[in-house]
């Protein structure tokens, strides 16, 4: 009589969310399984689902990461900016680009780690930085005023497009960055310390691991989705303006937790969090079908987060309970 | 058989002096190889200050160190480490969700280019669990185990550094008795294979069965050394006491069998934390719960002020039946002063006045609002009241020092008209001219006629101001003192369990 554990539990909760979910949408529409719409799904799902990557890293160790969204905006319009004023080639750019969300990463892990501020903050602080930088780079016309521009370059126009299936590219690198992550989180010495540095800070320090180390790691990692992110999403919009990618944090953050990962750490992973991904993507997607309003979709996905957490403190405390008792019924049938 | 055994460690003239005092004055204490040593004393004898040197927490400021004959530092954890010391935490320091073998590996890790090749740390770890044979396996995950098995973990990551010394601090403090036993035999085993072990713990009847030898330590000091052929609980208990003759309650005993009872339980019961308790508390008297930590007085006290849940029982104020809530206990004329007064007692933002009109605003306020004068005339009513210094109910509360603080919270509930007020562990950190006030302060109410339930660990203080004793052990009432026949020695005996038991045998 082995108790089930919080992860397993939370893992099939949410596997049951996804499919009855697309169990309702698919008897209750038309279209919602035809091929068309499910790679549009995919597609949707994988810009949140790339920024979720990098927020998976920093939740499990404990963290959280507000300015994922924010720094995809950034790097886009690093790339608009460069591409519009300078005649730097595109293989120039692009390295700018990458080095600009390392740089951000690595700025966000600095200010959490070194200067010790608590994550949530700390990011939501970068995360304004970005998207001030955002406003300096962006595009203004000869009146000073900000316009968006179309990037007519084919190498990038291309990263928005599909295989001849329909599938499109981006989708396919969400994948195999998941797979990647998820081996990194599991199978890997760096992996087994991000989950020690979010379940128990000191114990992991005890045993040698530099919460630095961990910190600026998975804040880099997070850095380098959100240049992966910001290369598909100039493909996919072919131009970029001040508010790109800005919602995607807190879509990504929800998805996450819907995920099974917990903001005090420890828990989660990539599988949590792809599951997550698809069930906040095929509720968006279906009760759009149902002709449902954004305000609607929107209340409806943070109920369902809410009665997630609900169940993460509920279930705690309930074995916490059970242990304890489980121990009294112990000690009473020695003591006969 | 012991005797011959060689030494593996030891301590010689350790000294610690904190700002001017002696915590450690010249100790001397040694280990041999393969033996069981156990450490005795009463709180604030020393024994942690001690352990803190040989773990690297503190740095000792005289006195040498020799492991294996030669001598050494140790300035850090790592040193100790290094050193083949090993600590078993009371809090436990395992990763909940990681697995065992995860965990004793942490930070080394057998990998290539950064992968962990996880079926040579499964086999590694197994292969140590299957040696010293202990009921957990290599893939479990760590928060799916019992406190027992966290804790054969904890043995596990030691020995899988190769530790040659390890130190257990009161390591059956949350285990059942069947784990308890479980315990012993792998100690034994551990011992069997040369490792040494300094073995803590309150529980004097354990002790006495596992040790090979004891040191007692009292005031700093070196109180004795006993082999285990020479051991004689009542003579260990007074070295650790060091009086002849202990104080008892006899100058504290108060008529009260003529006055009304206030407070009564009847077997209470809240499974896994106490069971069947059953006591009454009369006008003006102080009734004192005591006992080890973790024998369920907190969880009672808490019960009857409304702040935990109970499975079964009465519980009777002024003969009446009442389902507590905090709430309805505050209005009936109850008060807490809870055990950790940092995190529960006071606002440390907020000054005296401030704290002290939190409890008093269903007084004060009309219809919402507060008059400042009204407020400042309950701050200075209870810094007059508790001797508060500095005199000044502006001051905030986190400024004060911890007996002051403490007065603060008493302040609470002094400007309030109290029928009972619920004391747990009052001087826990407060320097002695302080804890004296309190107690002069706690006899004050109880003259006053408020019905007092303490629950406190230091004898002395229990001794002080108490009518009646009730001793607590494994959540159940074990005995109770009355008209001052208890002394610190039967009052010791009682809480570890070793009086009880040995009538049983």
């Amino acid at each position: 009589m082995k108790q089930m554990r919080q992860e397993t539990i939370r893992r099939i909760i949410s596997l049951v969310l996804l499919v009855v979910l697309i169990a309702i949408f698919t008897f209750t529409t038309d279209t919602f399984l035809s091929w068309d719409n499910i790679a549009t799904m995919l597609r949707e799902s994988a810009f949140v689902g790339i920024i979720a990557i990098g927020i998976t890293g920093c939740i499990i160790t404990g963290g959280n990461n507000l300015s994922g969204g924010y720094a995809l905006g950034m790097i886009c319009m690093v790339f608009a900016h460069l591409y519009h004023y300078t005649s730097l080639s595109l293989i120039a750019i692009i390295l700018i680009c990458l080095l600009a969300g390392l740089v951000s990463g690595a700025f966000n892990g600095f200010v959490v780690s070194i200067l010790q501020i608590n994550d949530f903050v700390a990011t939501l602080s970068t995360g304004m930085i970005f998207q001030g930088i955002t406003y300096i780079l962006a595009i203004r016309n000869q009146y000073g005023s900000i316009t968006s521009e179309m990037i007519k370059n084919p190498t990038i126009l291309s990263l928005g497009g599909k295989f001849s299936n329909g599938i499109f590219y981006v989708t396919i690198v969400w994948l195999v960055m998941t797979l990647i992550m998820q081996l990194v989180l599991k199978k890997t010495k760096i992996g087994t310390y991000i989950y020690a540095m979010g379940s128990n800070r000191k114990s992991a320090e005890y045993s040698g691991i530099s919460f630095i180390k961990i910190k600026m790691v998975v804040f880099i990692i997070a850095g380098f989705c959100s240049f992966v992110g910001a290369m598909f999403m100039l493909g996919r919009l072919g131009t970029c303006d001040v508010d790109t990618g800005a919602a995607l944090s807190l879509q990504a953050i929800s998805a996450t937790v819907i995920g099974g990962a917990v903001f005090s750490g420890g828990r989660g992973d990539m599988i949590g969090t792809f599951i997550g991904v698809l069930i906040m993507q095929v509720l968006r997607n279906g009760v759009l079908k149902y002709g449902l309003t954004t305000a609607q979709q929107s209340i409806i996905s943070g109920i369902i987060i809410v009665l997630m957490l609900v169940f993460d403190a509920y279930y705690n405390e309930y074995m916490q309970k059970r242990t304890t008792r489980a121990a009294a019924i112990a000690r009473e049938k020695e003591g006969k | 058989m012991s005797e011959n055994k060689e030494l593996l460690f030891e301590m010689k003239n350790i000294e610690k002096i904190f700002s001017h005092v002696h915590a450690l004055d010249h100790v001397n204490f040694d280990v041999r190889k393969g033996e069981v040593h156990a450490l005795l004393g009463e709180n604030g004898a020393g024994k942690s200050t001690l352990i803190k040197i040989l773990t690297g927490v503190y740095t000792k400021d005289g006195g040498q160190i020799y492991m294996d004959g030669k001598e050494i530092e140790i300035n850090s954890r790592e040193d100790a480490a290094n050193a083949g010391i090993a600590v078993i935490f009371q809090e436990l320091s395992l990763i909940p969700t990681l697995s065992v073998y995860q965990n004793i590996l942490l930070g080394k890790e057998i990998s290539k280019f950064g992968f962990i090749s996880d079926s040579a740390e499964k086999k590694q770890i197994q292969d140590l669990i299957d040696h010293y044979g202990f009921p957990v396996k290599a893939t479990d995950i760590v928060e799916t185990l019992s406190v027992a098995q966290k804790q054969m973990v904890e043995i596990l990551k030691a020995l899988a550094t190769d530790a040659k010394l390890i130190i257990m601090d009161e390591p059956t403090a949350s285990l059942s008795s069947r784990e308890s036993e479980l315990l012993f035999k792998i100690i034994n085993q551990l011992r069997d294979k040369g490792v040494s072990i300094i073995y803590i713990s309150h529980r004097l009847e354990e002790v006495f069965n596992l040790s090979d030898r004891i040191t007692i330590l009292r005031d700093g000091k070196n109180a004795g050394v006993i082999e285990k052929e020479d051991i004689v609980p009542s003579e260990v208990v007074k070295m650790m006491i060091g009086k002849e003759v202990s104080e008892s309650t006899a100058s504290r005993t108060l008529k009260t069998s003529d006055a009304e009872t206030v407070l009564e339980v009847k077997h209470l019961t809240h499974l896994g934390y106490y069971d069947d308790v059953s006591f009454e508390v009369k006008k003006g008297e102080v009734l004192v719960l005591t006992g080890l930590v973790g024998s369920g007085r907190t969880e009672v006290v808490r019960t009857i002020y409304g702040a935990d849940p109970y499975d079964s029982g009465q519980i009777l104020f002024e003969g009446k039946p009442i389902k507590p809530t905090i709430s309805k206990s505050v209005t009936n004329g109850f008060g807490l002063i809870p055990e950790d007064r940092r995190t529960q007692g006071f606002s440390p933002l907020l000054s005296v006045t401030k704290n002290v009109a939190l409890t008093s605003y269903d007084k004060i306020a009309k219809s919402g609002f507060v008059k400042a004068s009204d407020e400042d005339k309950l701050g200075e009513k209870a810094v007059e009241l508790t001797d508060l210094r500095p005199a000044n109910p502006k001051v905030k509360v986190g400024d004060l020092s911890g007996g002051n603080q403490q007065k603060a919270v008493l302040g609470k509930w002094l400007t309030r008209d109290l029928k009972v007020i619920l004391i747990d562990e009052p001087t826990v950190g407060i320097d002695i001219g302080a804890k004296d006030e309190i107690y002069n302060i706690i006899e004050g109410l109880a003259s006053q006629g408020v019905a007092v339930l303490m629950v406190s660990s230091d004898i002395a203080e229990v001794l002080r101001v108490a009518h009646r004793i009730l001793v607590m052990r494994e959540g159940r009432v074990i005995k109770e003192f009355n008209d001052g026949v208890a002394t610190q020695e039967d009052i010791l005996l009682a809480s570890s369990g070793y009086v009880e038991n040995q009538e049983e045998a």
